[in-house]
């Protein structure tokens, strides 16, 4: 085999070598999976499957011993510790939520900071989408002050190398991204989520997005024809092509229950140069808050609401940014919404709360985690019962990940 | 306000009125127009001109011989109307002096003609007059179409009426006749009693013409759950001698068979009836709140009130025959510019025709060509000389693209050939495209709407191009300028060749095909203004109709009615819009009624999809009801999916709560959601990932991530790295990228005096290679990369002599230089042997 690498200092041809040597090791590596575990195999699975890293030898031991004495969850939590967990393992499994393209190789953003600050602090997980919370760089480590308009704050944090698990600082986002207290939404209002889903188009992205990460359900999998479409907005043609069959078959099942509450985004807007910023980099979230009137539309709602409006003249002309979920009839009473909320309200916030309140949020939240620790979806009644029985406990113990965490890890650490 | 049973309202709702404008004057002498063709087309075109109304005549014009017209409202008769029907071909073969009477085309005295035609027409609703409506019932139609006749009559008599047919149109609404909902059948899924009744007679007589690849409806097609659909709108279940079939036959008289078509609509209806006579009408559920019911084109009052301008309409095409290979011209200039339907090119429900793919029929085998509707060079003429005569045009059209991915379609084109033309529009993308031949323009360059702003949507969307020689091209879409500058001066028109054709959804060649519907298209030789492309964008397209639901029966105000606009929006939906209250007793208002819930109910039930006024809520009350208009109820509209077609589907509406009637229904809860299927069982280890991988080799060395080197390595090959955990996935491209990595942490780590020294303490790196690696020093590397690497007492990990002594053998091999090893071989060795392990499976499997 004959393998080159820039190292900085010129090829070494004599450490190709090395290269086939690795594979050999991979090999032997190989023979000795058949050993059954112990429980400092376990305990290796539990920190390698957390941090992403495998733990020092007394780290090892104190999880082992842990493990040993009927409490793994405690070696779970050890494995919390490292700083992998928040850097690498919650890092990863968060940025895909942050773009459209569900790409993990995006720089740390606000809302990816967010999540992994509010997992850190044993938050309550459901804020994510309704807190005025926001999580920026310790003030202490002189990193460019967190911006409205770009993502510099974040990206000398990434790339100074610092812990998020010590350098994160838990702020009000209203002051620093100048959003009203009541508009601000968790990290639906982060400048991450705005740039990817507020940017251009007409503000649905948002709430496919924050359906389909937070409560694991594409559009596809909601779609109710059943549901009155009267608060379909005048941009959605109901003879696409000429054939109404393809709107009374396809696209009333998701925009019928999907506009009424989209409808909550009606005043946001990520407002960039479409010439010399056609990504949006430099834009910023910008929001017609109380006394501010768009000229297109004349009221607060922002223009996008009220594009292409000649597509069906007799759709919903939006004039506010009142929800409602029409989706707590029809098939989606099956999400399990709160039936402490009515399920209807003005703005962001209260739609985050309706949303981050459903059986489906709580459930999502744990599925996430089980992949990300078992590395798969569940598979069989076993792993159903374990993501039903995580679900309650996520639910009735304050809504912690670092606990849905902890409780797949034992689950999937071997035998 | 009336009384007895037929009442009355008038209605001034803003879709109900017409301006002044709408329909003008058409009454300048035909070659009048001609010498002012001659004249312009040598001037510099349209400056100042005075508008010409087209008055194009029939080509077979007697020659007047009689007394002069009395007055000028003869003398626009005569031209408007007498000069087009006085051939014997048309109407001058029975209508003419001596003949049968009235005798409007009496070529013996145009006055007596003039007198004579005033019983027969309807100046303030020429569509409404006599004449129209007799040969719309089947006299004697010049055409195939006797809605093309009628239409063409239409327009002859608006020529004629001129100003004097432009006040505001009313729309009366009367009460319709009574009848509960549920009263009707329902056709059945299964087409097995169509297959052994009414299908046989279809495939025997009407094969030769109905079936795919000749002529649509195909509903002779051998292929039998095809033709029943095809059939469903031509029978009429609840009374079958009502049905298209046996009208076409029996008075119609459309290709009858044996040549007797009493017969053979004898036998068309007995089939007709043994097949309804097997069904049942299903009943409504009893505890709907119901109002009474309706059929579209049976009990709906045709709400079209005009209101478009086309004074200046050269040619004109509504697609309302439905029926036919042929697109007819009922603008009233002659000579009738009519387009015959080739490939596949099929009718929308509604108005329209649709443009499409060609194909190959798979139970004919037959290859259907790409759809395109074409008129002749000789009838297209007209164009030209019109349009040059004026020096302007507008080209306007009613369109509905089927997708925004065709490029270099065409729409409209009057051309000769893919590159030769006088004026195009066609789509590319999502842009519309104006190609034109002038003096100033190059025929092959199109203007075009901005990118940016995604013009064309793939949906309903009227578009006019205009031009003139003070503003050369402008295109407007949905009634408004889309301020797109035409690069090009504004040239003349006088190159154009009068020998081109027009044609739709295609090129002269087939080869640019458009694909979408047109459900209107007028070609105008006065540029529209904005104005009156905004009202004929306002008065829409297509039939439409008021739809009278009585309640009177569920509320305590005598003939009161929930009233919807309602249209067929294309072949599979029927589109309604808003619903308002109304008594027809003037005198009437209700006080404080509550509506709630209304739904739209189907042939017995209500519709699944569509319920746009199920979470209605309002109270009916004097203030917001206006006697003779009503209370509107919403602003929205929605569509409802056809089922037996506008001749059948009966219509009815239902409330959760109208008055004191209630009928709130409660969900039932949902069954329990099924159990998943099991998946194939997934392996219980993975690899570790890009950042998993970097994060790893940093703990396993001890050099930070942010190290310059590695992290300018990690930047390089982070994407080559396993993005997923599925083990099944990796592929050797990872390794090389893994070993990179590793090779470059140990480089770090082993290069790094004090990280080496704590790493891999007691080694001696400054001794040669021949010396360090004896039993000690290989103890002082190997031991610590098993312990920091690999792990102790670690089953699942690689057994550590089984690795220790493929490190040794790699130490061997690495230093058989002996004393001619280089100086930095001992720290080579070293970095091999870390890579060896931190590049590994120890390092990369979780």
């Amino acid at each position: 085999m004959e393998i080159s690498v820039h190292t900085g200092q010129g090829k070494r041809p004599a450490i190709r070598t090395a290269c086939a040597w690795a594979l050999v090791l991979t090999a032997v590596w190989g023979q000795a999976t058949i050993t059954a575990a112990n429980e400092r195999d376990q305990a290796k699975r539990i920190h390698d499957r957390i941090a992403g890293v495998p733990p020092s030898g007394a780290v090892l031991d104190s999880m082992a011993a842990d493990i040993l004495s009927g409490d793994p969850e405690a070696a779970a939590y050890t494995a919390m510790e490292s700083s992998a967990f928040y850097d690498v393992t919650l890092k990863n499994l968060v940025a895909p939520w942050t773009n459209e393209a569900m790409s993990s190789f995006v720089p740390l953003n606000d809302y990816t900071a967010t999540v992994i600050g509010l997992v850190r602090d044993d938050a309550d997980f459901r804020t994510l989408l309704y807190d005025d919370v926001l999580y920026v760089g310790d003030s202490s480590l002189g990193l460019p002050n967190y911006s409205i308009s770009n993502n510099d704050h974040y990206v000398a944090l990434e790339d100074g190398g610092y812990s998020l698990k010590d350098a994160l600082v838990r702020v009000p986002q209203s002051n620093r991204n100048g959003l009203p207290p009541g508009a601000t939404a968790g990290v639906l209002t982060s400048r991450a989520a705005s740039r990817a889903f507020f940017s251009g188009g007409t503000n649905r992205a948002m709430f496919r997005f924050t359906l389909l990460n937070h409560l694991c359900n594409d559009l596809e999998q909601v779609h109710d024809i059943t549901r009155p479409p009267d608060r379909i907005r005048q941009d959605v043609s109901r003879s696409p092509g000429g054939d109404s069959r393809v709107f009374l078959n396809n696209c009333v099942g998701c925009h019928s229950g999907m506009d009424p509450m989209a409808q909550a985004f009606a005043y946001y807007d990520y407002q960039y140069n479409p010439n010399t910023d056609p990504d949006g980099a430099l834009g910023k979230l910008v929001y017609n808050a109380v006394g501010m009137t768009d000229p297109d539309t004349g009221t607060r709602v922002q223009a996008k609401y009220h594009i292409n409006s000649a597509n069906f003249e007799f759709g919903y002309v939006t004039p506010d940014d009142h929800w409602d979920n029409y989706w707590r009839h029809g098939a989606n009473r099956r999400l399990g919404w709160d039936s402490a909320l009515d399920g209807s309200g003005d703005g962001a916030k209260s739609l985050g709360r309706e949303l981050a309140s459903s059986d489906a949020f709580a459930e999502c939240q744990v599925k996430k985690v089980f992949k990300a620790v078992c590395l798969r979806a569940p598979v069989d009644g076993n792993d159903r019962s374990q993501i039903a029985t995580m679900t309650a406990d996520f639910k009735s113990s304050g809504y912690h990940l670092k606990q849905v965490f902890a409780e797949s890890a034992v689950y999937c650490m071997g035998e | 306000m009336t009384s007895g049973l037929l009442y009355r309202a008038v209605l001034r709702h803003d879709t109900l009125s017409e301006t002044g404008a709408s329909t003008g004057t058409r009454r300048l002498l035909a070659w009048a127009l001609i010498a002012l063709s001659l004249m312009l087309s040598g001037c510099n075109s349209g400056e100042s001109t005075e508008p010409l109304p087209n008055t194009g005549s029939s080509s077979s014009n007697s020659n007047y011989s009689g007394p002069a017209p009395a007055t000028d409202d003869v003398q626009n008769f005569k031209l408007s109307v007498w000069d087009n029907l006085v051939s014997t071909d048309r109407c001058g073969g029975c209508h003419a002096a001596g003949g049968q009477s009235p005798e409007f085309v009496h070529d013996g005295d145009i006055n007596i003609a003039y007198a004579r035609a005033n019983t027969v027409v309807n100046l303030s609703d020429p569509s409404q007059s006599r004449m129209v409506t007799k040969v719309a019932g089947g006299h004697n139609c010049w055409l195939p179409s006797d809605s093309a006749c009628a239409d063409t009559l239409t327009s002859y008599i608006e020529n004629w009426a001129g100003g004097s047919s432009g006040s505001a149109k009313k729309v009366e609404l009367r009460a319709p006749a009574i009848h509960d909902p549920g009263s009707t059948k329902s056709f059945p899924d299964d087409s097995t009693d169509f297959a052994n009744t009414v299908h046989p007679l279809l495939a025997t007589y009407c094969s030769d013409c109905h079936v795919e690849g000749v002529q649509s409806p195909y509903f002779a097609s051998p292929d039998v759950d095809t033709a029943y659909n095809e059939a469903k709108s031509k029978i009429n279940l609840q009374s079958p001698a009502d049905s298209r079939f046996v009208v076409r036959l029996r008075d119609e008289f459309h290709n009858c068979w044996d040549g007797d078509c009493a017969a053979a609509a004898n036998e068309m209806q007995s089939a007709i009836e043994l097949f309804a006579g097997n069904l049942t009408a299903q009943p409504i559920d009893s505890d709907l709140v119901a109002s009474k019911a309706l059929t579209l084109t049976g009990d709906g009052l045709v709400a079209n009130s005009g209101g478009r301008f086309e004074d200046n309409v050269i040619a004109l095409y509504e697609f309302k025959t439905g029926t036919g290979n042929t697109a007819f011209d009922t603008s009233g200039v002659e000579p009738a510019l009519h387009l015959t339907l080739n490939g596949n090119v099929t009718w929308v429900g509604g108005w329209g025709i649709n443009i499409g793919a060609g194909y190959v029929d798979e139970d004919t085998g037959q290859t259907i060509r790409d759809g395109k509707a074409q008129g002749s060079t000789s009838a297209s003429r007209k164009l030209h000389d019109l349009i040059t005569a004026s020096g302007e045009y507008s080209i306007e059209a009613w369109v509905v693209p089927a997708n925004t991915t065709q490029e270099d379609a065409r729409i409209i084109t009057y051309s000769g050939s893919g590159t030769s033309r006088n004026v195009t529009l066609s789509q590319t993308l999502q842009n519309y495209e104006v190609l034109q031949r002038s003096t100033t323009t190059d025929q092959t360059v199109p203007f075009a709407t901005a990118d940016g702003d995604e013009r064309l949507q793939a949906s309903l969307q009227h578009v006019v191009i205009n031009f003139t020689a003070s503003e050369g091209r402008k295109i407007f879409i949905n009634g408004e300028d889309t301020g797109d500058v035409d690069p090009q001066n504004a040239g003349l028109l006088n190159e154009w060749d009068d020998s081109f054709a027009l044609v739709l959804g295609n090129e002269t060649d087939g080869n640019s095909l458009w694909q979408g519907s047109l459900r209107m298209v007028a070609i105008h030789n006065r540029a529209l203004t904005p104005a009156q492309i905004r009202e004929n964008f306002e008065a829409g397209v297509g039939q439409k109709y008021f739809l009278l639901f009585s309640v009177s029966h569920l509320i305590d105000v005598p003939q009161s009615y929930v009233v919807f606009q309602v249209s067929e929006y294309d072949n599979y939906s029927y589109l309604f819009t808003k619903p308002f209250f109304i008594s027809l007793d003037d005198t009437q208002t209700p006080a404080g009624i509550p509506l709630q819930g209304m739904r739209i109910g189907i042939n017995g039930k209500a519709a699944t999809v569509g319920q746009a006024f199920a979470n209605l809520d309002v109270s009916l009350n004097g203030a917001d009801y206006t006697p003779g208009s009503g209370q509107p109820l919403s602003p929205l509209g929605t569509i409802i999916a056809k089922e037996k077609g506008p001749d059948s589907d009966e219509f009815f509406l239902s409330f959760e709560r109208l008055g004191d009637h209630t009928n709130v229904t409660i969900e039932a809860s949902l069954p329990p959601a099924p159990t998943p299927d099991d998946l194939a069982p997934v392996s219980d280890i993975g690899l570790k990932t890009f950042d998993e991988i970097n994060a790893s080799m940093s703990a396993m060395t001890d050099v930070p991530t942010t190290n310059a080197a590695v992290a300018d390595t990690y930047a390089t090959v982070r994407q080559q790295l396993p993005s997923s955990e599925t083990i099944e996935g990796f592929q050797s491209s990872q390794q090389m990228g893994i070993t990179q990595m590793a090779i470059q942490y140990c480089n770090e780590l082993v290069s790094d005096t004090a990280l080496r020294s704590g790493y891999f303490p007691g080694f001696n790196f400054g001794a040669a290679a021949q010396v360090a690696f004896d039993s000690t020093g290989r103890s002082q590397i190997i031991d610590p990369l098993l312990n920091r690497m690999v792990g102790q007492n670690l089953p699942s990990q690689p057994d550590t002599v089984a690795v220790r002594t493929e490190l040794n053998a790699l130490m061997d091999t690495l230093t058989q230089c002996g004393a001619g090893c280089a100086s930095d071989r001992t720290e080579t060795v070293v970095k091999a042997s870390c890579a060896a392990v931190l590049g590994s499976a120890v390092t990369l499997v979780q």
